[in-house]
């Protein structure tokens, strides 16, 4: 099919997409707009939580932060972390108002541009945040933060061999475990799943920190998943978890686990107490309605309300969470394939290939996953959870 | 290596596997209804940027308890006062907030602050600048639903466009469009009187007056004619004497116009009876007709005629009036047509239909002019 014509049809799918499930979401706008409003009956009803950071009383160090620098940045390094940790996106909304006067500014300090980097990248905003990378690395080429970041970016984007240099670049400038790290993650998505995972597997962390232990077990985990060797995946996030117990990353990966071995009721026990936040409700909801838990339907109304915000407010951060709620709770194949195709177009990742490979088995059109089909192929890939599902998309050979 | 130390250090903050997924981002809600000059409706904050915003937690153990919001209320009015501004084409609105109350929504507790807005005059087009938490958290989005006329239309605001204009005009101006022809219609059904006028008139139509007695019309052709002369006049000459009242360039005391239409019916009526203008009867329609349009203009006095969509309301409930009346004529006049030959219509209807109207309006005259 030629390139323009395959465009023209993917944006059509979009909009298809959007349209539907704009009508779909529609009731649960709706619902949540009707709620009635009510005064408390006590004085001491509990409301809402208020969390480090996100206090009124740090009004002081914002308005200090906008005057310096130099409190600016670890300030907004500090609410980065909180996000990553959390799983909040509010967060990253305080990041960028600290930042913000300091990222208009004609010439820019580097490290202020990689922190914006890294705000637009966890929120999806790749294409922004790759352009802010390369202004961060005019500005001071030798920048191990912006090149790390850059591949992450470019790896999520499947673009490999771009990935490849950044991580190269990295390499010269940082301690070796570090560049093994980001050198052998990438070979792991690069048809050396086996090698890679045995050559981390083997490092001895002596002497590493706790953020460079979690970002290898994180990464040892996720080979881990893929080779199929379940037992040792579980080890690395209880590893991971042990170090960072508030790690939302992994712990939404280790449920994911636990899914595929259908371990509902462990995923609950795992989560419990984390639904505030929606990718962990997701798995909540999923393990929910596998073992037929009437909590399902606040959980998904949740969910309902919370994707039909992200759909008025135009972003698409969820799409991935989206094609899944759609498939695994909605019930709504031919809706979460579209939704898998259209996060398609934006993200590779091996997690991606899975939600559409899985939502075009389920709509009865498997060749719908053959974008992500013809990648696997080309990069030489390998997860056992996409062979598990049999896709004839993925077993045809051309 | 002394950098590459350094590096290390900034990683505890920083570094992570591809991190691809999050909570959604902090979303207001704001509702309103708008209501000719007033806007009515209410914010909506998580308690979290409530806290974020003004500060909420009072005791500082890290949660907002219903005791701590209230002690806060005039502090988030004061918020809602400097950061929600709506305004008409002609300036600002005033907007007053109510007491705080709370809102529980899937993702948790919201606090909401009802808000009225007074913008002067009937609102066509509302402009609505939002900039809650704009300076905590650039991210936060106010989720619009604005109700007019019973339409309602939703946006997301905040961000970098942090003003945004919303049209009602032309919701509401159809709107007044539709509820004008209605009344229109309305109108001329509930008040007879205006049909028994036309009725008199048109009654003799499906007839020609020859040798003091009412015979049938043989073709159709010239009954047609005459039932369009007559509609047409009196339709014109109420148009005219409705449009100039409505924009008050003339103003009749309505105890003088109800009497006269009384007196139009009789004399329509009877002239039915004892025939004295056989030809012509669309100058009758006319000359009263003028009249009757001072009639329905009281109707439209009392509706009042919007401000901003006065031509567009008084075209509609005139367009209303003339369907009303079509719509009658159509119904009444190819029966008439019919049983024009019969006997019950010639002896029966003409003489004494007429004198029941004239009758009729009769009473109506007494009570309306001397009563």
């Amino acid at each position: 099919m030629p390139r323009d014509r395959l465009g023209r049809l993917r944006s059509l799918r979009g909009w298809l997409f959007t349209l539907s499930f704009a009508v779909l979401l529609s009731a649960a706008g709706n619902t949540a707009a009707l709620a009635e409003h009510y005064v408390p009956a006590s004085d001491d009803a509990v409301l809402g939580e208020v969390s480090a950071g996100t206090r009124y009383a740090d009004v002081s160090a914002r308005r200090l932060a906008l005057a310096r620098v130099d409190v600016a940045i670890p300030l907004a390094q500090f609410y980065i972390q909180q996000s990553r940790l959390s799983g909040d996106l509010r967060y990253l909304g305080y990041a960028e108002a600290v930042l913000a006067p300091w990222v208009q500014q004609s010439s820019p300090n580097a490290d202020v541009l990689v922190l914006q980097a890294t705000l637009q990248q966890s929120r999806h905003e790749f294409a922004a945040s790759l352009a802010i990378l390369d202004h961060a690395l005019a500005v001071r080429p030798q920048n191990p933060q912006a090149l790390l970041i850059r591949a992450t970016v470019l790896r999520v984007l499947g673009r490999y061999p771009e990935a490849g240099v950044a991580c190269d670049g990295f390499s010269r400038l940082v301690e070796p475990r570090l560049a093994a790290l980001c050198t052998e993650s990438l070979q792991g998505l690069r048809g050396h799943l086996e090698s890679a995972y045995s050559s981390l597997a083997q490092v001895s962390t002596q002497g590493w920190l706790n953020s460079e232990k979690s970002w290898l077990y994180s990464e040892l985990g996720e080979m881990a998943v893929r080779l199929g060797r379940d037992q040792d995946a579980e080890r690395w996030f209880q590893q991971d978890l042990r170090l960072s117990s508030a790690d939302f990353y992994v712990r939404a990966a280790y449920a994911d686990l636990m899914l595929q071995q259908g371990r509902a009721a462990e995923v609950l026990a795992l989560l419990a107490g984390q639904e505030s936040f929606e990718p962990l409700l997701l798995r909540i909801a999923i393990a929910q309605k596998r073992l037929h838990d009437p909590a399902l339907r606040q959980s998904s109304a949740r969910l309902r309300a919370a994707f039909a915000a992200e759909l008025q407010r135009g972003e698409a951060v969820h799409r991935r969470e989206q094609a899944r709620f759609l498939l695994e709770i909605e019930d709504q194949p031919h809706l979460s394939l579209a939704a898998a195709l259209e996060n398609w177009t934006v993200q590779h990742e091996p997690d991606d290939v899975l939600v559409l490979v899985h939502a075009a088995n389920a709509a009865g059109n498997p060749g719908a996953a053959a974008p992500a089909a013809d990648f696997v192929r080309a990069q030489g890939q390998s997860d056992v959870r996409v062979g598990a599902l049999n896709s004839p998309a993925l077993s045809a050979s051309r | 290596m002394n950098t590459r130390r350094n590096f290390s250090l900034a990683l505890v903050l920083l570094l992570a596997a591809p991190w691809a997924q999050a909570h959604i981002a902090s979303n207001g809600f704001l509702t309103l209804e708008v209501n000719g000059s007033t806007v009515s409706g209410a914010i909506e904050l998580a308690i979290r940027d409530g806290e974020l915003a003004v500060g909420l937690d009072r005791d500082g153990n890290g949660k907002v308890t219903w005791g701590e919001l209230k002690l806060k209320q005039e502090a988030l009015q004061n918020y809602g006062q400097g950061h929600l501004r709506l305004a008409s084409a002609d300036g600002p609105c005033r907007l007053r907030f109510a007491p705080v109350e709370v809102n529980d929504r899937v993702d948790g507790s919201y606090l909401w602050l009802p808000l009225t807005a007074e913008c002067g005059r009937t609102l066509s087009r509302l402009s609505i600048g939002y900039t809650l938490l704009a300076a905590e958290d650039p991210s936060h989005r106010g989720l619009l639903t604005l109700v007019a006329n019973g339409t309602a239309q939703t946006a997301v605001l905040g961000g970098s466009a942090d003003t945004r204009q919303f049209e009602l005009n032309q919701i509401s101006s159809w709107s007044a469009f539709a509820e004008y022809l209605r009344a229109g219609v309305w109108h001329i059904w509930s008040g007879i009187d205006h049909l028994l006028f036309l009725l008199s008139l048109l009654l003799p139509a499906v007839l020609v007056r020859r040798q003091n007695r009412w015979e049938a019309v043989p073709i159709a052709g010239p009954a047609f004619v005459n039932i369009v002369k007559v509609v047409t006049a009196f339709t014109l000459a109420h148009s005219i004497t409705l449009s100039l009242a409505a924009f008050d360039v003339i103003r009749l005391p309505s105890r003088l116009t109800e009497s006269v239409i009384a007196a139009s019916i009789i004399i329509a009526a009877l002239n039915n009876v004892f025939p004295r203008v056989t030809e012509g009867r669309w100058r009758i329609a006319f000359a009263f007709g003028l009249l009757h349009g001072f009639g329905f203009a009281s109707v439209l006095t009392e509706m009042g005629l919007p401000k901003d969509a006065r031509l567009i309301s008084l075209v509609a409930f005139n367009l209303g009036v003339e369907s009303g009346q079509l719509a009658v004529v159509l119904a009444v006049m190819p029966l008439a047509y019919l049983l024009r030959a019969t006997h019950f219509y010639r002896r029966g209807i003409m003489p004494w239909g007429s004198s029941a109207i004239a009758c009729l309006a009769l009473f109506w005259f007494v009570q309306r002019a001397l009563l």
